[in-house]
């Protein structure tokens, strides 16, 4: 296990790199690790969708490397009928990201690029459909449990998510919000971490939070973690790019 | 709209305090005897001064119900009769430190409930008019308690409400994620002053009562997690004094599942305290007073609420 966290770091630590404007080569991402695969794919299933983020996040294609093993990943840890929603989530985000990053340009279905059914087709093992896994457990969650669940989940924390996770997440922003200063007070940066890159895709978050504070905030105090500092680098470089007028974009604070 | 099983459980929690305080409230004494230096008896003015504000309260409220009423009563009555000594105490710290807020701040309930001490009420009025009085230096909150009770006094004003909350902590409405608990009691006290002690909540502004209502549920959370009863008891007063209480059940039962066999509320969860009769008295009585403070205020709201007709929103 202390392998696969120290993998899980390094390559946490890569996509920082990457999202930071840093060296990303053809060799991709993934290609710094070293040559245990097994352990590479383990890691990026670990990281999920978030392995392709800074293509998604900086429009430049997925190096193929890194194509490549998330597809491994996908293959090598399908969700079981007995895996929780946050896996089926997690394994779902990866295919969407997937899909994203391999269509062709102005493609108008991209799910069709891992021949995912483009509309709700039947269920998988998982129960999954297209439109994703079950969300009834989030939707019903006190806003303590619905924000421990979408930091755990916010790789889908994207531009443009249409998720039902982030259904629900746009649905609860003051919640989130509480979520957000309740994982800052007990010092739980991931999870901190992970609320605040999903307020920073919601609208409707209570301009006194001072989110931009708090996001800078979680990474000084907490930044050591690379994927502390992975879902606040993502965080922060969404609101940068959030081209919406200033009067949509909440949350700004001090 | 709060269950009626939740109101009990929030009316118990007062009920058992108010009695708990009638019973111990010896502990109120300033000078236990005459081995009690004066620095010491000024000091133990101060829980004095609390029992007097939100005694206060607590007899408005009609929801206390008779029992408690009369309770309180007698409790205001001896603090002033015995242990004010009719307010000669006042008078007597009043001649040491002139410029001292601590006598004038507990003169202000007692004088509210109808109870006088002329000789005190002519030098305070005229250590009022000195530049120095408005020039003490204090914490921001302090300063807006002062304001808020020469405005209950009737006395011209050192300084505005506006100005005086503005410069509190809460008044700029600073990162909520930033609340530790020196800061949690100034927020708690500045709401305090604002509304005259739960007897006003309309003198709370309305950006402050969004920020509150924004973010008091995550300071909720956090002290009763951490077991804090008494900066958790201030806190639940705080949400009674909003336009919309939370009055959330899962805090209140465990408020009121933290106190002793004998009514009691301890300061925080860990061991009771034990020892001197005066030592556990100076442990217990201020998240107890604070414990009968947000009871009763709790549950007027929730009693205002099941009587206001459907649609009409909070009363």
């Amino acid at each position: 296990m202390k392998q696969l966290s120290g993998a899980v770091h390094d390559l946490a630590s890569e996509l920082v790199s990457a999202l930071r404007g840093g060296d990303h080569s053809v060799a991709g991402t993934t290609g710094s690790l070293g040559g245990d695969e097994a352990l590479t794919v383990a890691a990026v299933r670990t990281l999920g969708a978030d392995v392709l983020l800074p293509s998604t996040l900086l429009s430049r294609p997925a190096p193929e490397p890194d194509v490549a093993v998330c597809r491994a990943a996908v293959h090598a840890y399908p969700p079981g009928p007995q895996s929780s929603p946050t896996v089926a989530w997690s394994h779902w985000a990866m295919e969407r990201a997937l899909a994203r990053v391999t269509a062709p340009p102005h493609a108008p279905s991209p799910a069709d690029a891992l021949g995912i059914a483009a509309t709700t087709g039947p269920p998988d093992a998982a129960g999954t459909t297209d439109a994703g896994p079950d969300v009834t457990a989030l939707r019903e969650a006190s806003w303590q449990a619905l924000t421990h669940q979408l930091s755990v989940l916010a790789a889908l924390a994207v531009p443009g998510a249409d998720s039902a996770v982030a259904t629900e997440a746009a649905r609860r922003p003051v919640d989130v919000s509480r979520g957000f200063v309740r994982a800052v007070r007990r010092r739980d940066w991931l999870q901190a971490a992970g609320a605040g890159r999903w307020l920073a895709v919601v609208d409707g978050v209570p301009p006194t939070l001072g989110l931009d504070a708090g996001l800078r905030f979680t990474l000084r105090m907490g930044g050591a973690d690379a994927r502390v500092a992975l879902h606040v680098h993502a965080a922060l470089l969404m609101r940068a790019n959030d081209t919406r007028p200033a009067a949509a974009r909440r949350g700004g604070g001090a | 709209m709060t269950e009626p099983s939740d109101i009990a459980v929030m009316h118990e929690v007062g009920d058992r305090a108010i009695a708990w305080l009638h019973r111990n409230q010896d502990g109120f004494r300033p000078r236990q005897d005459d081995s009690t230096s004066d620095f010491e008896v000024k000091d133990r003015l101060k829980p004095i001064g609390e029992l007097a504000l939100i005694g206060k309260v607590l007899f408005r409220e009609g929801v206390a119900g008779s029992r408690q009423a009369a309770l309180t009563r007698q409790l205001l009555d001896t603090a002033w009769r015995d242990h004010l000594d009719g307010g000669k105490v006042l008078t007597w710290m009043q001649q040491q430190e002139p410029l001292s807020p601590i006598p004038f701040e507990i003169y202000v309930p007692f004088h509210e409930l109808g109870y006088e001490e002329p000789a005190f009420e002519a030098t305070l009025r005229s250590v009022h008019t000195l530049e120095s009085w408005s020039a003490m230096e204090t914490p921001p909150v302090r300063r807006l308690g002062i304001s808020a009770f020469e405005r209950r006094f009737g006395l011209p004003r050192s300084i505005t409400t506006e100005a005086a909350t503005a410069a509190t902590w809460l008044g700029r409405r600073p990162e909520p994620w930033t609340v530790e608990m020196n800061v949690g009691y100034a927020v708690t006290h500045t709401v305090f002053h604002l509304t005259d002690w739960g007897e006003n909540p309309g003198g709370l502004p309305d950006d402050l009562a969004e920020y509150l209502a924004q973010w008091l549920p995550a300071w909720v959370d956090d002290w009763l997690d951490i077991g804090h009863w008494d900066l958790l008891g201030e806190l639940l007063v705080v949400d009674a004094c909003l336009p919309e209480p939370a009055l959330d059940p899962v805090a209140w039962r465990a408020f009121a599942e933290a106190r002793t066999e004998d009514g009691a509320m301890p300061a925080q969860r860990g061991p009771l305290p034990e020892g001197r009769r005066e030592d556990v008295f100076d442990a217990l009585y201020h998240p107890t007073l604070v414990a009968a403070f947000a009871s009763v205020l709790a549950t007027s709201r929730a009693m205002g609420d099941l009587r206001a007709p459907a649609g009409s929103g909070a009363a």
